[in-house]
């Protein structure tokens, strides 16, 4: 009976030993919820291409510790479609870290589906405040929140477009347009408020209706003000009617910023054809000065472009590169430090984390707040180091002009041309 | 002044464009006595036909309208075959459903085939006309000019033409009609192919001045309601005062009041409307219920 005993322990031992070593040589399973179908599906699938190019190159160099990244894909065409989506991986396929998820709602529902059930969330580009303010403990948010984007269009303002228009701030004409729902409801108060710290007072402040068919009284309106400066929160559709309308009304402003959403979208330029030229953008940096990144990441940063570009044949958009940022530093710097690849162990290993800027492909860094940020002390995951700027659509593509460390171009076209001159 | 000015007329344009989307509709509603809830996905397709035309074989979306108007006209043919006809001698909710249903169906057929991107065409004409220091958008113009024209077409074709007299007469006593030999199913079925060519038309003329995506007649859908119901329901000149008004209205208050506002007070005309001339603005006694004016 006892020799017994021992032969099955024997036995056991050297199955656990197999077991380990197959352990060894699996792959790390991560669950990507991105808007692959629906509305969304366009921003969805240009992050999972992004995405895809991430895994590709760290497979190709044999992988984290041994063990190849395999993702698995759910659809979150919605809210209510990302939950569901995120207990499938979680219950149905044993997923325990998830990575997307492209747009806000969907974030904060991901993430909210994967905190319930312990699981480690590295979030790309969801950008509301409210993702990282909850007390969760698994979520960690890599892109920049929805206030730097504010910040961005109003420093950019102040720093450099003053100057350029040869007025002090005193005398500048700013005005403040932003489509009246979620987004543009919070990036304009956020844009109100960081005006006001900044003692600037806008000339215009208005809302609208996304679904608007008639431009014009706004248009008129903005006409009737003379800005100097436009600051506009848009979705394509209304961004797209927006600009024809200042065409056909000939309403000209010395530099008009539009902030993410529909001024960045990359199709912009097959509805409004050459005249998207000299239009900035507040936004995630598509692609930023490579003498500011460290050694290393400049040659990821060339292998990323040139694969991006290859593969979809132009260049990526701020969501893509922010994309690929967050999941390379999701494979380079946390996974590779853990043994267990449990959600515990992971969430140590990225509040250790203090890159500096420069660190990621898109200019970010990373510091994680752990319930210790003085302005939220309900924040919990939030990256204080995440890039945001404003970039410029150009003749032939887009250049980073701010702020001056990212910026791999100067502003053009300042002011801008009257529409006859275009 | 100039503001003012500058605010009518784009209203008055605009509002004409609106007017060209809602006659199909008031058409229908006065002949059939339906309200087609996919009137606004019957935009977006001609819309999507339109811009498929114009990209694709190089043609301006104004010449694109001889292929369009047919192509709705056998589109609503078909519809009407298949899903109206059946339901029409059902309770009235099942047609409410049928074309709800229908709509729902259309918006994400589009989605999977088209997908969510905004596809639009180039524009006609570079420059805008100017007269003083009001612009005026060539396109507008030209889609009012059309409007016109439909109107007092589509009237003199129902006050001398056969088929008129046969429309009107179905419209009046869809029984005696049917007594006095009036193929009434055969009149429907014209009436509801000549509503759908009218918005094939409609989206030619749009087409210059939107982005065609799957959920754009939700935008304009429920500016097309409230036209028909302003104007007089079944109304043909009606639907043209009624997009008159709402696009005036939408455009000066959301310029003096607040640009999130225009839909709340063209509602508010509405309403008044409602209330004081329930009939509607050229609708007469009872036109809610006998649709068609004489």
């Amino acid at each position: 009976m006892r020799s017994f005993l021992r032969l099955s322990a024997m036995f056991a031992s050297i199955m656990l030993m197999f077991a380990m070593n197959a352990n060894a040589q699996e792959p790390i399973r991560i669950g990507v919820l991105l808007p692959f179908t629906g509305p969304l599906a366009k921003n969805g699938i240009e992050n999972w291409e992004a995405m895809q190019i991430a895994r590709d190159m760290i497979n190709e160099r044999g992988g984290v510790n041994g063990r190849k990244i395999e993702f698995v894909q759910g659809d979150a065409t919605t809210p209510n479609a990302a939950i569901s989506e995120t207990e499938r991986l979680i219950t149905k396929e044993g997923i325990k870290i998830t990575t997307g998820s492209f747009a806000s709602p969907l974030a904060i529902a991901v993430s909210q589906a994967a905190e319930r059930h312990g699981v480690f969330h590295w979030e790309t580009t969801g950008a509301a405040e409210v993702i990282t303010r909850r007390g969760f403990k698994n979520t960690f948010q890599v892109g920049a929140p929805a206030r730097k984007y504010s910040q961005a269009a109003v420093d950019f303002i102040v720093e450099d477009l003053a100057a350029r228009l040869k007025k002090p701030m005193s005398e500048l004409r700013i005005a403040l347009l932003w489509e009246n729902r979620a987004f543009g409801k919070s990036v304009g108060d956020g844009v109100r408020a960081y005006s006001e710290k900044k003692s600037i007072k806008l000339v215009y402040d208005e809302g609208y209706d996304q679904t608007t068919t008639d431009m014009t009284p706004v248009v008129q309106k903005l006409k009737d003000v003379k800005p100097d400066v436009l600051i506009a929160i848009s979705f394509p559709n209304d961004a797209i009617l927006f600009q024809r309308k200042a065409k056909e009304l000939d309403f000209n402003v010395g530099a008009f910023i539009g902030v993410s959403a529909g001024y960045s979208a990359p199709d912009l330029r097959d509805s409004l054809g050459n005249s998207v030229t000299g239009i900035f953008v507040a936004d995630f940096p598509p692609k930023v000065n490579a003498n500011v990144l460290k050694p290393e990441v400049k040659k990821v940063a060339e292998e990323f472009y040139k694969r991006y570009e290859a593969k979809l044949k132009r260049a990526p958009a701020g969501h893509a590169a922010a994309g690929f940022s967050a999941v390379w530093a999701l494979f380079t710097e946390v996974l590779p430090k853990a043994k267990t690849y449990e959600p515990g162990e992971l969430r140590e290993l990225a509040l250790k984390l203090d890159l500096p800027e420069g660190s990621l492909v898109n200019g970010s860094g990373i510091k994680f707040t752990n319930f210790d940020w003085p302005d939220d002390p309900k924040d919990a995951g939030q990256n204080l180091r995440a890039s945001i700027g404003v970039w410029q659509w150009t003749k032939d593509g887009n250049e980073q002009v701010f702020p001056p460390s990212l910026a791999t171009h100067e502003p053009i076209q300042v002011p801008m041309p009257a529409w006859d001159k275009r | 002044m100039s503001t003012l000015g500058q605010l009518i007329i784009s209203g008055v344009l605009v509002g004409g464009i609106y007017a060209l989307m809602s006659i199909g509709l008031t058409l229908i509603f006065g002949v059939l006595r339906i309200v087609n809830f996919a009137h606004g996905e019957f935009l977006m397709i001609a819309m999507y036909g339109a811009w498929a035309i114009t990209r694709l074989l190089g043609l301006n979306p104004y010449i694109a309208a001889i292929a369009i108007v047919p192509a709705m006209f056998l589109f609503g043919a078909i519809v009407y075959r298949l899903i109206i006809s059946p339901a029409l001698d059902k309770p009235h909710l099942v047609v409410v459903f049928a074309t709800m249903a229908l709509s729902i169906f259309i918006q994400n057929a589009a989605l999977m085939i088209m997908t969510a991107d905004l596809l639009d065409v180039p524009p006609i004409f570079g420059r805008s006309l100017t007269i003083g220091p009001i612009y005026i958008k060539v396109e507008l113009l030209l889609g009012f000019i059309i409007t016109i024209f439909c109107t007092v077409g589509l009237q003199w074709m129902i006050r001398t033409t056969y088929l008129g007299k046969a429309i009107r007469a179905t419209v009046q006593d869809g029984e005696a009609a049917m007594l006095m030999g009036i193929p009434v199913p055969r009149i429907f079925l014209i009436t509801f192919a000549v509503g759908s060519a009218l918005v094939g038309l409609a989206a030619c003329v749009m087409m210059p001045l939107f982005s065609v995506f799957p959920t754009v007649g939700l935008n304009f859908v429920l500016i097309a309601f409230v036209i028909v119901v302003l104007g007089g329901m079944g109304s043909i000149e009606g639907a043209l005062l009624g997009g008159i008004c709402v696009g005036v209205v939408q455009s000066l208050s959301s310029y003096y009041v607040a640009p999130a506002f225009g839909q709340l007070f063209f509602f508010v005309l509405f309403l008044l409307v409602m209330i004081f001339r329930p009939n509607g603005l050229l609708g007469q006694k009872g036109a809610a219920t006998v649709g068609m004016n004489e």
